[in-house]
């Protein structure tokens, strides 16, 4: 049975769970890039948000019973899940921050960068830039996921809170909270720019 | 010069208060009236005016970041790996359910040949009261013997209906318990059951037919039956 584009997520997890390979590739090619990206986001790790997303979709494979429309939507569903696995993974893991940019399929160059900046502005742009990706990861989880699904992901307040399963008004205050404390960090990191260098 | 707040009459916005409307930075953008408070703030604290610039700087940076990986996605091969578990988790699940209906299928059949090898035993030697089923033996009853003169024939076994009704007692016979009796079917000719009390019709007189005989336990025929197929 073919597909719609529009087929509810219900729906094809219903169907997917009954062994339908295309209602299930359906939902992957649906929320595997937004999951990818909150976990690549919150873990800095392509390798480890690559890992999430396969258990994500393991874990609708395995379980689909565990998702219950109820309780919320599907999405909302997978992003719990993708939290609980970046939870596990940022506990296992000392986060051991890439410094140096990637070029694959993680952190691009920079590609919006004015090309009328002068060698030395685009390297200021470029350092301070580290710096906010460092400053984000750096964030309590509460505050970063607030962070990146709002400001990153640039989902609604309603979206964000949807997929981390709180109220809408948790989702304001972590994202005010959040802001602030960037704010805070990346003063402190302008007053001493190379604060990984500066201890060696 | 006079203040704007001044001339309106509303109550000038503190830094407190641009903090923290600075930090939402949605609410202040959806309301015009805030966002010229904000500005108006702006323009009279320098220290909240840079905290506006380095705020608008963050929002910049952050969009950029978001921009940077915003056409991230999983690699094919986790993509690969996922389809492949999926295959895997319903191809075992469908042999699975092939295996447990053929187990059930085989449960089934064993079943019905249980029931039938059953019930083919009841309706045999092993199944039914001996007194209701018997080998004729030549020797124990003289209706049996083949040279009887009155072309008694009998067949090898001989298996009668266990339902004992419908005989008719042969003249000279006593009805006796039916615990004693057994049921023989033997193949005689239609002109014996002449000696036995029937009218014959002549014409058919040598035909040969089936006749049940209820055997007492002193081997004499005590009555007689027509099975429906010798009628």
């Amino acid at each position: 049975m073919p597909i719609d584009i529009d087929e509810r997520d219900d729906v094809l997890l219903r169907r997917s769970a009954k062994g339908d390979q295309d209602a299930f590739e359906s939902l992957y090619r649906r929320y595997q890039a937004p999951l990818y990206r909150f976990a690549l986001r919150m873990t800095g790790h392509p390798w480890a948000a690559e890992e999430i997303v396969q258990e994500v979709f393991l874990t609708v494979i395995r379980e689909p019973k565990k998702f219950d429309p109820k309780r919320g939507t599907l999405g909302g569903f997978l992003f719990g899940v993708a939290r609980n696995r970046v939870m596990k993974h940022l506990e296992r893991m000392p986060r051991d921050l890439p410094l140096a940019e990637k070029t694959d399929d993680g952190f691009s160059p920079d590609t919006l960068a004015s090309k009328e900046l002068t060698p030395v502005e685009w390297t200021e742009l470029r350092e301070r830039r580290a710096q906010v990706r460092e400053a984000v990861l750096d964030l309590p989880v509460a505050f970063r996921e607030a962070i990146v699904l709002c400001e990153l992901e640039e989902m609604s307040y309603e979206e964000a809170a949807s997929a981390l399963q709180c109220p809408v008004g948790t989702i304001r205050s972590r994202l005010h909270r959040g802001r602030a404390l960037l704010l805070a960090k990346l003063e402190m990191l302008r007053e001493v720019p190379r604060r990984v260098n500066a201890g060696r | 010069m006079q203040d704007d707040n001044e001339i309106t009459g509303r109550v000038p916005m503190t830094c407190e208060e641009f903090a923290l409307v600075c930090l939402e930075v949605r609410s202040a953008s959806e309301d015009s009236a805030l966002r010229q408070a904000v500005l108006e703030h702006a323009r009279r604290c320098p220290h909240c005016a840079t905290l506006q610039v380095n705020l608008q700087t963050l929002q910049d940076d952050l969009r950029y970041l978001g921009l940077e990986t915003k056409g991230s996605e999983a690699a094919p091969r986790v993509q690969m790996r996922v389809m492949q578990e999926f295959r895997t988790k319903h191809r075992s699940e469908k042999s699975h359910r092939f295996a447990s209906m053929g187990t059930l299928g085989l449960a089934a059949a064993a079943l019905v040949a249980a029931v039938v090898s059953w019930t083919n035993w009841r309706h045999g030697d092993g199944g039914i009261p001996t007194n209701l089923v018997a080998k004729v033996d030549p020797g124990k009853s003289s209706w049996a013997r083949p040279t009887a003169p009155d072309g008694l024939v009998i067949g090898d076994t001989l298996m009668a209906s266990s339902n004992t009704g419908d005989f008719t007692l042969l003249p000279g016979s006593t009805p006796s318990p039916m615990e004693d009796a057994t049921v023989v079917r033997v193949q005689m000719q239609r002109g014996a059951l002449g000696a036995l009390g029937f009218t014959i019709n002549e014409e058919h007189a040598s035909d040969l037919i089936q006749v049940d005989l209820l055997v007492g336990d002193d081997g004499l025929p005590q009555a007689v039956r027509l099975p429906e197929s010798a009628q």
